[in-house]
């Protein structure tokens, strides 16, 4: 059976909430859920959903504001995360050193703590001027077809 | 009479706050009529005419808000500036909640004699310029060869990169040809860059400063008095400034200077500016002369604003969660000063979305339609 979906996004601008909703409504068969990390209790993740997480980078390749209480919790709670599975999007703009590095922190919190990133890492850069939904909407129709 | 579901909102100003207030109120609200009201006959403000053309991963976040216009029903009126096209008290009559969005557009002034000359110009006005505000022309505007630029936060480094550019490094971004040649000038040969506080006070972000080393042809030189410091940030400014020194060459066609810890003190000239004198906190003096000043020195209300905070708000205000008085709301750098990038307003608007949500759930909103 397919897992269920949860969209977790850490944001700064709105531009990694924005593609996080247009990624849900591309979810037709299964059931899915849209929560700011800020929002998310991190001792409820469960073996029984898919995770797809998309964070922006901030500053000098640092997390997002948005992402901040969520890596946090993870570090102080240390969750046992063995059998989680999820698949990763990362904003940034080339111009800047440290590329799309925020969601990397989020990633290697994630397989530290026994997670399983699935899929290809998705990237989005900003230097093109556009959005990350279009980007990320064609990552999540890859994901779902595969898992 | 109308659902509590359904409250009617205008916002005034269509800059970032006011559109982020926009999204926030529409997730709350999905049938609600929501207008935007600009004095300009486009929407997003600082977005489109503040933000540097070349800047174009800041400038994407405006796609964001298209769709508040084209998908969620928000409806735009432009070139409608309030308390003169249309009287803030009968938006009040129209609507049942008002919002005021209007920012902080003008330059702030430095406050020191000279500062009339001609030669002088506000970043804000050349930014406008740079991004085709409808308002702005080149009339006056003369940009010689040795420029000082006053301030140090990210608008004045956009100012260093914007006057060192080829200029068809600006039109590919959309900059008029015209204007492009007038300020991305290859006659410009000296730019002074010159704060008031220490490097360790300096406001501008390392990205911004590396973002210069891509430039070539230009020497860097810093009077910093230090080279480290205990605060992290401060360090990284710190390395990020040197990196550019040190990487720079030796000599250049064009030189760009950094000096920390001067204050302006008068600037002179005959009808046209020919140099200006900073004064240090021990009294030292430092003259340069310049053909040409930008100040980036900070915003505050533009000259001839209509809509005044102040004769707005009453014991009864809590500025804090944006609430004026009854059925009227502000955000964003009205609401709190000029200090704040885009994403900074976006956690205000969502802050006032929430008093303002709370408000219409505590029914403490006498709608309009009920009161008439």
């Amino acid at each position: 059976m397919n897992k269920s979906i949860t969209i977790l996004f850490g944001t700064e601008s709105g531009n990694a909430e924005f593609a996080a909703e247009d990624m849900a409504s591309e979810v037709l068969d299964r059931s899915v859920e849209v929560i700011d990390m800020s929002d998310f209790e991190v001792d409820t993740f469960s073996k029984e959903n898919l995770y797809l997480i998309i964070c922006s980078t901030h500053g000098e390749g640092e997390l997002p504001s948005g992402a901040l209480p969520f890596h946090e919790a993870l570090q102080t709670m240390n969750p046992d995360l063995t059998g989680i599975e999820y698949a990763m999007f990362g904003l940034g703009d080339s111009s800047y050193e440290n590329y799309s590095k925020g969601s990397e922190h989020i990633d290697s919190k994630l397989s530290s703590l026994g997670a399983t990133r699935v899929g290809e890492y998705g990237r989005h850069d900003a230097d093109t001027g556009t959005l990350p939904s279009a980007r990320a909407v064609a990552w999540v129709r890859e994901i779902l077809k595969a898992y | 009479m109308a659902q509590d579901s359904t409250p009617s909102v205008a916002i005034v100003g269509g800059g970032p706050s006011g559109c982020y207030l926009a999204q926030f109120l529409r997730k709350e609200f999905k049938e609600s009529r929501i207008t935007i009201f600009d004095s300009l006959p486009l929407p997003y403000g600082l977005i489109r005419f503040g933000v540097a053309p070349d800047h174009v991963g800041t400038k994407a976040v405006a796609a964001q808000f298209d769709r508040l216009f084209e998908v969620e029903g928000v409806e735009f009126v432009g070139n409608t500036e309030i308390g003169k096209d249309k009287q803030l008290d009968d938006v009040l009559n129209e609507y049942d909640v008002v919002v005021l969005a209007t920012g902080l557009g003008g330059d702030r002034k430095m406050g020191i004699p000279g500062e009339t000359l001609a030669g002088i110009y506000g970043a804000g006005r050349i930014t406008r310029l740079i991004n085709s505000h409808p308002f702005e022309t080149l009339d006056g505007l003369e940009v010689g060869s040795v420029l000082a630029i006053i301030g140090h936060g990210n608008v004045a480094i956009d100012l260093i990169r914007l006057s060192l550019l080829a200029p068809q490094q600006l039109t590919m971004h959309g900059v008029h040809r015209e204007v492009a040649e007038k300020i991305a000038s290859s006659t410009v040969s000296q730019i002074y860059v010159v704060g008031r506080s220490g490097i360790e006070h300096a406001k501008f972000d390392p990205a911004m400063i590396r973002e210069l080393e891509k430039i070539p042809g230009v020497k860097f030189i810093s009077d910093a008095k230090i080279s480290s410091h205990d605060d992290k940030e401060v360090q990284k400014r710190i390395e990020a400034l040197n990196h550019l020194v040190r990487s720079s060459p030796p000599s250049a066609a064009r030189t760009v200077n950094f000096f920390f810890g001067w204050q302006p003190d008068m600037i002179h000239g005959n009808a046209k500016v020919q140099s200006i004198a900073f004064k240090s906190k021990s009294d030292e003096i430092l003259e340069l002369r310049v053909d040409t000043i930008y100040t980036a020195i900070g915003f505050e209300q533009a000259e001839g604003s209509l809509i005044h905070l102040e004769n707005l708000i009453s014991s009864e205000s809590d500025l804090a969660h944006g609430f004026i008085r009854d059925r009227l709301y502000c955000v964003g750098w009205l609401r709190r000063g000029p200090q704040g990038t885009i994403p900074v307003n976006r956690a205000d608007a969502k802050k006032v979305s929430e008093r303002i949500i709370q408000d219409l759930r505590d029914k403490t909103l006498v709608k309009v339609r009920e009161r008439q």
